[in-house]
């Protein structure tokens, strides 16, 4: 191989089968150094069996992983070493203090302690934790928590972190912080690999996975899943009173309209053919307000996996 | 495939989980007042000298040997006399609610018969209900029979075989000396296999088995750590149970102290592997405890040989109870403490404790391994 830049990690046609299931279905995908790597479909897509394979907690059916240069072949202990895991629960032990938290996964991995001494006052610094170490975690509010666990989970300063729907449950404010962390770290050279429900953090990763029954069925940026997926405007219809019931319908047949949907009180339309959209868009002038928007990353997710199987 | 087996995280396992166990009012307070409650319920509370037994005399006879014969009754301090209302119907009535657990019937003929024949008979009617006290009464009967004999006829009877009995280990038969030896099975079983039930299952609830996962832990590690601590606590509480035998209830030890205590500990992990093992199984807190509580009560209370002898139960039951690690660790703890017996009088007992408490380890080991590893 002579690629210059050393992907974190390859993957390459990974089936996971439980029994008779198929969890994950011949995947294949490349994350690079320093990227942050969004990880999104429905519950059950096969976002959390992938990630479990990747960390070393589950070994694949068929298929080639290769997770910072370690592959299954010389031992899960060595992929252990190499990353750092942040299950969907919460996994700090809520009676001990924040201290033993971080000596016990320190011991377990066999940090020397003056280590664990630096990477602890590093860690916490970089959360911005300032509460005392021996409070104990049940004591935290949630979003601290999830911070602590992040330091936890990367004690051992590995070059791949894995965080699994990280922020589920935590403030709106306290998400905001967390993935200014995550931010933080892929600067620094990480690479990180996410799972996450919202939207709004999928446009924060450098590239998406949409998976969807165990399959990746795009993978890109989020504006090029937005360009691809939408390569029409789309426009914003809002009624400016009570409209006639048969012109939506009526729009949906002319030749210049691909789709409308509505979406609240508002329709989305999809242009077919922009110059009778242009003499169109005069006519219905009167009934709406007319604006074109861009693709939300929402609406990329409906198309994408949930379209499929309307 | 790294599989050493690392003390040092063994151990970090162990500190974690004495920090679990300090911080846990419910464990501590299970460990402390446990023991103590036991002791107190079984040492104390029951006793198998019945005293005070209501008997309901109907005497048709009222002469002086029918009187002198309930003289030997009331005299003998196990009996109160509730003396009849009359009718010998009376006397069946008082068994039916309880006021007597016995009855005398004295027939008019009673004094006549002894005097004209040289012998007579009264009738002793017992609550078989109660199978319990109607054997201990009926050991106090041989006693009254020999005094009564002396009474009336004024001589000792001479049988032709005399039997002389002698109690060995526990000459006064004091129920204490039988019981609390015991208690430290009973003890022991049910504190450790309620104690580590829930340990494993707790960290599958918390979600912190992931934790565990994602660093290079052995299932191995996890084990022998989480044993370490409450191996401590069960020592203590057996050690509890001993100082409180010999302190409290005076009863002399008789034999070994080292040798009860390896018996101990091998009891004690058998338990503790077992309380692993079903928490490994179930893998919630809830169901778990239920278990342990079952499978860690009855068997060391009721087919142990603790209160109910096991050579009284059906055959198949005896068999069955050779795979209860408290059968056998029963045996060692009244053995060397009541006997003073050493380890060739008890190689049976100690090879079966070993033998189930190392299918018990090597069982939850390798379930938990099956659990852990990808």
């Amino acid at each position: 191989m002579t690629n210059i830049p050393v992907n974190a990690v390859d993957v390459s046609n990974l089936t996971v089968k439980f029994g008779d299931f198929i969890a994950v279905n011949n995947i294949s995908f490349s994350v690079e150094k320093g990227e942050i790597f969004g990880f999104l479909g429905a519950n059950g897509a096969g976002k959390t069996t992938t990630i479990r394979v990747l960390c070393g907690l589950l070994l694949p059916t068929s298929g080639k992983v290769k997770v910072s240069d370690v592959t299954y072949e010389q031992g899960i202990e060595a992929i252990k070493a190499k990353v750092g895991y942040m299950s969907q629960k919460f996994t700090l032990y809520n009676d001990l203090s924040i201290h033993e938290n971080f000596a016990f996964t320190a011991s377990l991995r066999k940090i020397p302690s003056d280590t664990l001494k630096r990477r602890t006052k590093e860690l916490l610094e970089f959360i911005g934790f300032s509460k005392p170490m021996n409070t104990l975690v049940r004591d935290l509010p949630g979003g601290i928590k999830q911070q602590v666990s992040l330091a936890a989970s990367i004690l051992h300063d590995p070059e791949i972190i894995f965080l699994d729907e990280p922020t589920a449950g935590v403030t709106p404010v306290a998400r905001a912080r967390f993935w200014a962390l995550i931010k933080q770290l892929a600067k620094d050279g990480k690479t990180i690999f996410v799972t996450t429900h919202y939207m709004d953090e999928a446009e924060q990763c450098g590239r998406i996975a949409l998976m969807r029954t165990g399959k990746i069925i795009a993978l890109d940026g989020p504006e090029n899943l937005k360009k691809t997926t939408f390569p029409e405007p789309i426009i914003e219809l809002n009624p400016k009173g009570t409209i006639p019931s048969e012109l939506i319908e009526q729009l949906r047949i002319n030749k210049a309209v691909d789709s409308i949907d509505s979406y609240g009180m508002k329709y989305h339309l999809i242009i077919k053919d922009p110059q009778e959209w242009n003499q169109l868009s005069i006519n219905i002038a009167p009934y709406f307000v007319i604006r074109q928007i861009p693709p939300s990353l929402e609406d990329v997710f409906i198309r994408l996996v949930e379209g499929v199987t309307r | 495939m790294n599989l050493q087996f690392n003390f040092k995280r063994a151990l970090s396992i162990a500190k974690k989980e004495k920090f679990h166990i300090m911080r846990d009012p419910f464990t501590l307070t299970m460990a402390t007042i446990l023991p103590v409650l036991l002791v107190l319920i079984f040492g104390l509370a029951i006793e198998f000298n019945v005293k005070d037994i209501g008997l309901t005399v109907h005497d048709s006879d009222r002469t002086f040997s029918s009187r002198k014969l309930v003289e030997v009754f009331s005299s003998s301090q196990y009996f109160n006399i509730n003396p009849s209302r009359g009718s010998i119907v009376d006397a069946i009535n008082d068994l039916d609610s309880e006021r007597s657990k016995a009855s005398l019937i004295i027939e008019p003929e009673f004094e006549h018969n002894l005097l004209a024949h040289g012998n007579t008979k009264a009738q002793f009617l017992l609550d078989g209900a109660d199978n319990s006290t109607a054997g201990v009464i009926l050991g106090y009967l041989g006693g009254i029979q020999k005094a009564a004999n002396f009474k009336l006829t004024g001589t000792l009877v001479k049988e032709p075989i005399e039997l002389k009995t002698r109690y060995l280990f526990n000459p006064e038969l004091s129920s204490p000396w039988f019981i609390v030896p015991g208690l430290a099975v009973v003890v022991i079983a049910i504190l450790s296999i309620l104690l580590t039930a829930l340990t494993v299952a707790r960290e599958w609830e918390n979600g912190s088995m992931e934790l565990l996962l994602s660093t290079p832990v052995q299932p191995l590690e996890i084990i022998i750590g989480k044993l370490i601590p409450y191996t401590v606590i069960g020592l203590a509480a057996v050690l509890l149970v001993v100082l409180v035998a010999i302190l409290g209830f005076g009863i002399p030890f008789a034999g070994n102290i080292m040798l009860f205590g390896i018996g101990s500990l091998i009891f004690l992990i058998a338990c503790l592997a077992q309380g692993m093992l079903i928490s490994v199984l179930i893998r919630t807190q809830q169901l778990s405890m239920q278990i342990a509580m079952v499978t860690g009560l009855l068997p060391s209370l009721l087919l142990s040989g603790f209160i109910f002898p096991l050579e009284s139960m059906p055959k198949v039951f005896q068999n069955f109870t050779s795979i209860l690690p408290s059968k056998w660790f029963m045996i060692i703890s009244r053995g060397i403490f009541l006997k003073g017996a050493d380890f060739i009088d008890l190689k049976l007992p100690f090879l079966g404790l070993f033998l189930l408490c190392s299918i018990l380890i090597i069982t939850a080991t390798k379930k938990f391994k099956k659990d852990l590893e990808p």
